[in-house]
């Protein structure tokens, strides 16, 4: 126990081990697909919250259960899982939760990049033992795509889009054929059922690659929208700020209500270059302005508050995250927030006067 | 998850009792059902909710070559105008039971309140005042809140999805119909008390409709038919209401029903149409997708649908240039029977299959495969009524006309261009074919004026185009619904039009307008609509002021009554009128015409308008005062310098003003003194008209280049700066011609002064034309 509480974050399956428990407990009777652990119900229920027994499962994605729907259906076929979304719009977070839902294990994964290489995707070599010996088992190392297939497992993708086109066409095979032939040893190795890759990809960042068609066709492609009211994207904040701040040991107290419906009113306003009542247009400051990057705001404001401050979260500490995410690129950055601050912030009254009086203060 | 196929049991119709059968209107399997229960029971009457007055538009429904969809619509023929409609696609149950009935010889009958009550309690219907406020914000949401928690409860995406999962993929006939009464009972148990609360009057309104059909069920058996062999169609919503043991309407209460008078008539209609009109109790969002879902059901082959709407969507995608492979109509196929699954579906709904066609055909973005999803899911049908069904008048005087003017052949769906040639034509023997062009051109200016689209007119190039008109005619299902909606304005199209045209002029408040219409109404072959307009613009034409607006409404009469005698139309009456108002005009000119140079734009096409007319009426007007008061105006120095000068090439053009006047008059414009702006602007107006009566005229040039030539150097810059401007809007043939005509004056050859003045100009030249731009015009 000491051990898994030193770790920094934990693995989804382990997050919610309870909950996993509770729900293959009620889930006993149900017909699973093969290699799953979880009937699809109930993988749908690990995600968007609900009831297993007597324990409450936590939504773990909120505000579009159809979406969900539609990926576990995409894994029921056998098909590969692509998320795409902007930065920010819980893409990983879904596909780890998934593939702990299904499989139990979220830790197959290859986090690409643009070093990523194909033997990253398929497998490569202890080349000490392979000097000695030759091509064997043992000196054979398996890719996490690899490992994934042998077991009937699910791999996780990440940011498949930042890896080169080369690195990406290994995958091409690899999903149409369900297999990967290892020439060295004379063998192939076929996926058991139960295999099946979630890949995730940013739409909106710099040093993406474009995929090529061909990949394309091999996913099922969903795209990840931004949370769709304010009241979903406040209940997302407040869920994943509680969440990380009891991991996190922040010993602040939890912003309330009230703050994080300012921030994200900040956010979705900044986001769509239009206030929520759509009655005045804002400048969008040049970065991405994502529900993700509320919710590290606020746990960065609990922890300025928590360590530096008096412990509870003050309007100081927020206006000191509010700079920090949205004034990203200097003087530009600084002048829209500058005039949001102005031509809509200071507008609001006096609920909004003190965020908007140390705002000023730390835009300078 | 709500689940009432399987919790309902048993048949728990009364075994002596009418059969009832409770369909959501437009429902594939509601007909589906029904088909078998009217095939097991054998009824010798079918009764259906639908207005109890259709009469013989029920039987023309089933008629041969009525091809679905197509609507009844039932109207007040006074005003204000109420219409009723009621779609049918060939999937409607109530359709669906006509035919059935057509075809095994049974009576079938629309048992709801006739048109005549519905229409009268339209209005009635909706006028309810909340009670408090609290109650009008509670309302509009309650209903819409219930659907959606259904949708919810199932786990369901939305209502639709739910109601075609639950209702529309089952096939088993006892079962839906236990199912489908469970549930409007239960539903209706669950709103009828907010519904009494809330809105007392729709709730009342839908009382009166079920005892009178209970009524009509009372007097079907009456007339001897033995109740169980009677079946009853009716919205799920009443079936639990129209049991026998409830009351029926009684003498006295029917008399005491509010009627209007109606009509009613069939109609072609669109599923464009049906999908736009869709709301609760519709289930129609994708007409398209639901034939397909109806065809799958009645060949036995529901498995096949997904494929074979995937495939369609695919199809339609390649159409249109986006390549997707039968590899991702496949994975679609999965996807969709894999979301079917998770609801426990028999196969996928038209939820599960347009998402599965947004992930696998658009990468996950829905506006991909929006464009496709709507030509597959609504499409482009649009029903037909074959001629001599039922029509609207409307409908068929249109389609006699189109006969009688051998214009059948272009009411089809593809554009085609039609030529016509307004004059007599002497070489046929009746007097109906040396018309033809003419009544033709009658006939589409009738529906022009209707909004009918089925007609374009094209411009021709001679404008007041006297006998020649293009038109491009194109028929559509919008055009066969205008016409039969333009029922409503009069019985045949040309009673029609005129009543259209009567309406604008009672709305019409200007002259101008008044004689718009008058040729609207001589161009639609309409004399008497005609004279009224004639006398509607003698009455405006009293009060009217604007001389701009007096010298369009002189042109239009003035068209008219040169072309009148092609249209064979009696145009004598608006010769008083015109002469009226070319009177009133020629004595505004002079007030008019001191306006500035942004209101003298419209004032040049006024005056040439008027120009124009005391031309070609020369008998009728008097043109003699017309030039006075151009003389006039040319003379003067305070009105629009652009004006006068217009004034002044108007009068030079009719020979009017000698050499000597003109001399005097170019040197007076142009001296020394008088603005630069002022004195260009006179020159612009005279060369704005026609330039080669200009250039016609020698001695003007000898006149401009004597004072060209008497001019000191610097009054000589001064009038360079705007006698330039006002050449500048001259065409480059035209200054050509200006230089040789210099050339032939100064006696140095025409070709050899032309070549030398059209020579570009060197650096040095242009630097002193660069000069006079800062010329400073400061001392004047």
């Amino acid at each position: 126990m000491d051990q898994k509480q030193n770790v920094l974050r934990l693995p989804a399956e382990q997050l919610y081990a309870h909950e996993l428990e509770a729900l293959k407990a009620a889930d006993k009777d149900n017909v699973k697909p093969t290699g799953w652990q979880l009937s699809p119900k109930a993988v749908l229920t690990f995600i968007t919250g609900g009831e297993a027994g007597k324990t409450v499962i936590t939504p773990k994605y909120i505000g579009n259960k159809r979406l969900v729907e539609m990926a576990i259906a995409t894994l029921l076929t056998d098909r590969a899982l692509l998320l795409i979304g902007e930065p920010g719009t819980a893409k990983s977070w879904l596909s780890e939760n998934l593939t702990a839902a299904i499989h139990g294990d979220s830790s197959k994964v290859v986090q690409g990049t643009a070093g990523t290489s194909e033997e990253h995707v398929r497998y490569s070599w202890n080349y000490a033992l392979l000097l000695a010996q030759g091509p064997s088992d043992q000196a054979l190392i398996r890719s996490p795509i690899l490992r994934a297939m042998e077991g009937g497992g699910i791999a996780r993708f990440e940011e498949i889009s930042r890896c080169a086109f080369e690195v990406q066409d290994a995958l091409i095979s690899i999903l149409s054929e369900k297999t990967i032939s290892i020439p060295e040893l004379g063998r192939e190795v076929p996926a058991e059922r139960g295999f099946s890759i979630i890949a995730t990809a940013n739409t909106r960042d710099r040093g993406v690659n474009e995929m090529s068609a061909a990949l394309k066709r091999r996913f099922n492609i969903l795209v990840l929208p931004a949370p769709s009211s304010l009241d979903t994207e406040i209940d997302i904040v407040r869920r994943r700020v509680s969440e990380i701040s009891a991991s996190y040991e922040l010993r602040s107290s939890q912003p309330d209500d009230e703050s994080v419906r300012k921030v994200v009113t900040i956010f979705r306003e900044l986001r769509n270059g239009l206030t929520l009542d759509g009655k005045e247009k804002v400048k969008s400051p040049s970065g991405v302005i994502s529900t993700a990057e509320a919710i590290s705001l606020l746990t960065g404001s609990m922890a300025l508050a928590g360590s530096f401050g008096t412990g509870e979260l003050s309007d100081d500490d927020i206006a000191a995250g509010l700079q920090g995410a949205i004034v990203k690129d200097d003087t530009k950055d600084q002048q829209v927030w500058k005039e949001y601050l102005d031509n809509i912030m200071k507008k609001r009254g006096a609920s909004w006067r003190s965020l908007y009086n140390a705002c000023t203060e730390m835009n300078g | 998850m709500a689940k009432p196929i399987q919790r309902l049991h048993g048949d728990e119709r009364l075994s002596d009792g009418p059969h009832y059968f409770g369909v959501r209107h437009l429902s594939p399997a509601g007909s589906y059902h029904l088909l078998a229960l009217l095939q097991e029971v054998k009824p010798t009457a079918v009764l259906i909710e639908g207005p109890s007055d259709a009469g013989i538009l029920a039987e023309q429904l089933t008629a041969r070559g009525v091809i679905p969809p197509v609507a009844m619509l039932a109207y007040t023929d006074r005003l204000p105008v109420r219409t009723l409609l009621y779609p049918f696609a060939e999937y409607s149950p109530e359709y669906q039971a006509l035919q059935w009935a057509r075809w095994n010889d049974c009576q079938a009958e629309f048992i709801d309140l006739p048109t005549e009550v519905s229409l009268a309690l339209a209005d009635v219907k909706y006028d309810w005042k909340p009670v408090n406020d609290e109650s009008s914000q509670e309302q509009p949401e309650r209903s819409v809140d219930l659907y959606s928690r259904i949708a919810e409860l199932s786990g369901e995406p939305d209502y639709e999805a739910y109601w075609e999962r639950h209702f529309e993929h089952h096939l088993q006939t006892d079962t839906y119909n236990n199912a489908i009464r469970h549930y409007a009972e239960e539903m209706r148990a669950l709103t009828e008390g907010d519904e009494q609360r809330l809105t007392p009057r729709a709730y009342a309104y839908n009382e009166i409709r079920e005892a009178y059909m209970r009524r009509k069920i009372q007097e079907t058996i009456a007339a001897g038919h033995k109740p169980d062999r009677i079946v009853v169609v009716s919205g799920a919503h009443h079936t639990s209401a129209l049991s026998l043991e409830l009351p029926e309407m009684t003498d006295a209460e029917l008399k005491k029903l509010p009627r209007v008078p109606a009509k009613m008539t069939l109609m072609p209609y669109s599923y464009y149409k049906l999908s736009s009109h869709s709301g609760y109790g519709a289930g129609n969002q994708a007409p398209a997708y639901f034939t397909l879902l109806w065809q799958c059901m009645k060949q036995g082959k529901m498995d096949e649908l997904p494929a074979l709407y995937l495939s369609k969507v695919a199809a339609q995608m390649r159409e249109q240039g986006t390549w997707r492979s039968t590899a991702s109509v496949i994975e679609a196929v999965r996807l969709a029977d894999a979301l079917a699954s998770m609801h426990d579906g028999v196969q996928p709904t038209w939820k599960d299959l347009r998402d599965a066609a947004t992930v696998l055909f658009g990468f996950g973005e829905f506006s991909v495969v929006a464009e496709s999803l709507a030509r597959v899911d609504i499409g482009t049908t649009i029903g037909s009524l074959p001629e001599g069904v039922s029509q609207t008048p409307v409908q068929d005087d249109l389609n006699r006309e189109l006969k009688r003017l051998k214009l059948e052949k272009y009411k089809t769906l593809v554009a085609a261009g039609l030529e016509l040639d307004l004059r007599e034509n002497r070489r046929v023997k009746s007097e109906e074919a040396a018309y033809l062009d003419l009544n033709r051109s009658v006939f589409l200016h009738r529906l022009e004026a209707l909004g009918i689209r089925f007609t374009r007119k094209q411009r021709v190039s001679q404008t007041d185009a006297t006998w020649a008109e293009h038109w491009v005619l194109q028929w559509s299902p919008e055009a066969e619904i205008e016409t039969v909606e333009s029922t409503l304005k009069g019985e045949t199209v040309e009673l029609a039009a005129a009543y259209v045209i009567h309406e604008e002029l009672l709305a019409c408040s200007n002259i101008a307008d008044a004689a718009k219409l008058i040729r609207k109404s001589c161009e639609c072959g309409l004399p008497q609509v005609m004279g009224q307009a004639t006398s509607s613009l003698q009455a405006l034409a009293v009060d009217a002021g604007s001389f701009e607006q007096i010298a369009e409404t002189v042109h239009e009469l003035s068209v008219l009554l040169q072309y009148g005698s092609i249209r064979r139309i009696e145009t004598e009456t608006l010769v008083p009128i015109l002469q009226q108002l070319f009177l009133r005009g020629a004595l505004m000119l002079q007030d008019a015409a001191g306006c500035n140079d942004d209101a003298a734009a419209g004032m040049l096409t006024a005056i040439h308008a008027m120009d124009a007319a005391a031309g070609e009426h020369h008998q009728e007007l008097d043109g003699q005062l017309w030039m006075t008061k151009l003389k006039e105006l040319a003379e003067r120095d305070d009105r629009n310098a652009k004006l006068s000068g217009y004034a002044f090439s108007i009068v030079l053009e009719r020979n009017e003003d000698g050499e000597e006047d003109c001399a005097r008059e170019v040197s007076r414009r142009l001296s020394p003194g008088i603005p630069a702006d002022i004195g260009s602007g006179w020159f612009e107006g005279m060369s704005m008209r026609n330039r080669y009566a200009l250039l016609s005229r020698d001695y003007l040039w000898q006149q401009l280049d004597a004072y060209v030539q008497s001019l000191e150097a610097e009054p000589f810059k001064r009038s360079l700066v705007f006698l330039r401007r006002a050449f500048g809007g001259f065409e480059p043939r035209e200054k050509a011609a200006i230089a040789e005509l210099l050339g032939d004056l100064w006696g140095t050859g025409a070709e050899d002064t032309g070549a030398a003045l059209q020579q570009p100009l060197n650096e040095e030249e242009k630097e002193q034309l660069d000069e006079l731009n800062d010329f400073d015009f400061g001392d004047l």
